[in-house]
């Protein structure tokens, strides 16, 4: 028998206790699964809650934009606006850049002032300056990029003036960090939280299974060996928590969403709330896990301190 | 293949499980190991498979020393030993044949390999019938027939087993000590732990007398008169 082959049969082997484990005590197993997916409720919802904020965030933040306005009745010629246009969009940060010529300009003040617009008429000549309007990369929408470019853009002779928000710009990044941190804050006290419990009903089925462990040691188990039976009935019951976790919610968010629809518009705005795509239910299922098996070695580490 | 020198377990509070002991056995030897109730010999089993650490001296198993091995290598080390319980230490969920394909299982043997070995060895002590039976369904001395098939089936280099008859009636006793006397027979190094006069009488092999932790004498059978070692009335 090969050595790299005999240890490939151990880790199958071992793998076999861990099925045999939950065979042996299902009723463990699913109380393991039942506490878990409820904790994993909350913190799926917590995290469903947050994706949508940071959708409306995203929403509003699209409208995020710089505008440098060139002087005023000196429309440059096509040639440097081209140009113009060019050296902006250079930049990385820039996702699309908009030129908006003073007739247009014109247009819109029109279209803004509504019943009102016929104060325009009375002017001789269109006051208003061409001007480009830059949007910028979602990354780079921070105060501290909007600023760094509108000083690029001021710099430049052809633009007379930049502006870009500042007040909406930083409101916009203070709700932005203090959802983050609010989120980050409480999801890894929920962790914690997790992590516990999932310790904790682990330590439930090593000691169900303190005497197999015994003699598993008795007969030439090594600590490795006792240990990924746990892992690996720590990481199923992760997955399997998380899977009923997503679908508990899913339901109460097809149900309760209709009924709850006018008190979260006032969090969410007018759009409609939507639930977790596949990559974030994999990631889910993937935390699930990862939980499972942080919890499975945190009671392994004191099943190893009390043998 | 066993080596002990000036071997001490001292327990908190200060009670001796052994004291000053040093013995060796050799490759292929049967020894008893013998004494009163609490004269250390469960102690001393437990010390040769790394259940216990001495509090001072030396312990020797298939060259390795065992007061110095690492959770690992002790691991490995009982994967060459097969020790026999008082208790039989079976897992009550668990089928007769899972019972004994345990420590195979933990050594990395194949499926197959398991199989054939586990069937051999249940049929080689009459329990072919009960593979997939549970052991509380079966009978004491099936039990201990069970617990002697998992430390026999991987063919260990040693046999530890104590009071290996300790509650069966004496016909089952005589069985199970042929079972570990075919062993023996096999090339196993054999030491077992019995205060069982009759057994002693029946099996005459060299015996290690324990009391109250010490060694007080280590002797061969009278069959062979020449080669008694040496007993602790020769040292007074």
């Amino acid at each position: 028998m090969t050595r790299p082959g005999r240890r490939w049969r151990r880790f199958l082997s071992a793998l076999r206790f861990g099925v045999r484990g939950v065979r042996a005590a299902p009723l463990v197993f699913v109380a393991s699964v039942g506490t878990m997916s409820a904790g994993l409720v909350l913190l799926a919802a917590y995290l469903l809650l947050m994706l949508n904020m940071h959708a409306v965030l995203e929403h509003f933040g699209r409208d995020l934009r710089v505008v440098a306005f060139l002087e005023a009745g000196a429309e440059p010629a096509a040639p440097e606006l081209a140009s113009l246009r060019e050296w902006l969009e250079a930049d990385a940060a820039v996702a699309e850049v908009v030129y908006v010529a003073p007739a247009e300009a014109l247009e819109r003040l029109r279209a803004d002032l509504g019943r009102e617009a016929g104060v325009l008429d009375s002017l001789e000549r269109n006051p208003l300056p061409g001007s480009f309007e830059v949007r910028l990369q979602p990354g780079s929408r921070t105060p501290e990029h909007l600023r760094v470019i509108a000083a690029r853009l001021q710099r430049e002779p052809a633009i007379h003036e930049v502006r870009y928000g500042e007040d909406w710009v930083e409101g916009y990044a203070r709700v932005l960090r203090a959802v983050d941190g609010v989120g980050l804050g409480l999801g890894a006290l929920l962790l914690i939280v997790l992590c516990a419990i999932v310790s904790g009903t682990i330590r439930l089925a090593v000691h169900a299974r303190e005497h197999e462990i015994q003699i598993q040691r008795l007969v030439g188990a090594d600590g490795w060996f006792v240990r990924l039976p746990f892992c690996l009935e720590g990481s199923l019951q992760g997955a399997a928590a998380a899977g009923l976790a997503l679908t508990v919610l899913w339901g109460l968010f097809k149900v309760g969403v209709p009924l709850v629809r006018a008190p979260l518009a006032l969090v969410l705005g007018p759009r409609d709330p939507v639930f977790f795509g596949v990559g974030e239910v994999g990631l889910l299922l993937a935390l699930g896990v990862a939980l499972g098996l942080v919890g499975a070695l945190l009671s392994m580490v004191r099943l190893e301190e009390s043998s | 293949m066993i080596q002990m020198y000036h071997v001490d377990k001292q327990y908190p509070g200060g009670a001796y499980g052994v004291s000053d002991v040093s013995m060796t056995l050799d490759r292929g030897e049967f020894a008893f190991l013998t004494g009163p109730s609490g004269a250390g010999k469960t102690t001393l089993l437990r010390l040769l498979f790394g259940a216990e650490h001495p509090t001072s001296g030396q312990i020797l198993v298939a060259g390795r020393n065992v007061s110095r091995l690492s959770s690992g290598s002790v691991a490995s080390l009982r994967c060459e030993i097969g020790v026999i319980f008082q208790d039989f230490k079976l897992l009550g969920n668990r089928s007769v044949f899972e019972n004994v394909a345990i420590g195979l299982e933990i050594a990395g043997a194949t499926r197959r390999e398991a199989r054939v070995r586990v069937w051999s060895m249940l049929k080689r002590l009459g329990l072919g019938h009960r593979m997939d039976d549970l052991p509380r369904s079966l009978s004491g001395g099936e039990q201990q027939r069970v617990a002697i098939a998992r430390a026999l089936v991987h063919d260990p280099l040693i046999l530890l087993a104590d009071e290996p008859t300790g509650n069966l009636d004496p016909d089952l006793a005589l069985d199970i000590m042929d079972i570990i006397a075919d062993a023996h027979a096999r090339g196993t190094t054999v030491l077992v732990a019995t205060h069982d006069p009759g057994l002693l009488d029946r099996y005459r092999h060299r015996r290690l007398v324990l009391e109250k932790g010490c060694l007080l004498a280590d002797t061969y059978p009278d069959t062979q008169p020449g080669r008694v070692r040496w007993a602790a009335s020769t040292l007074r």
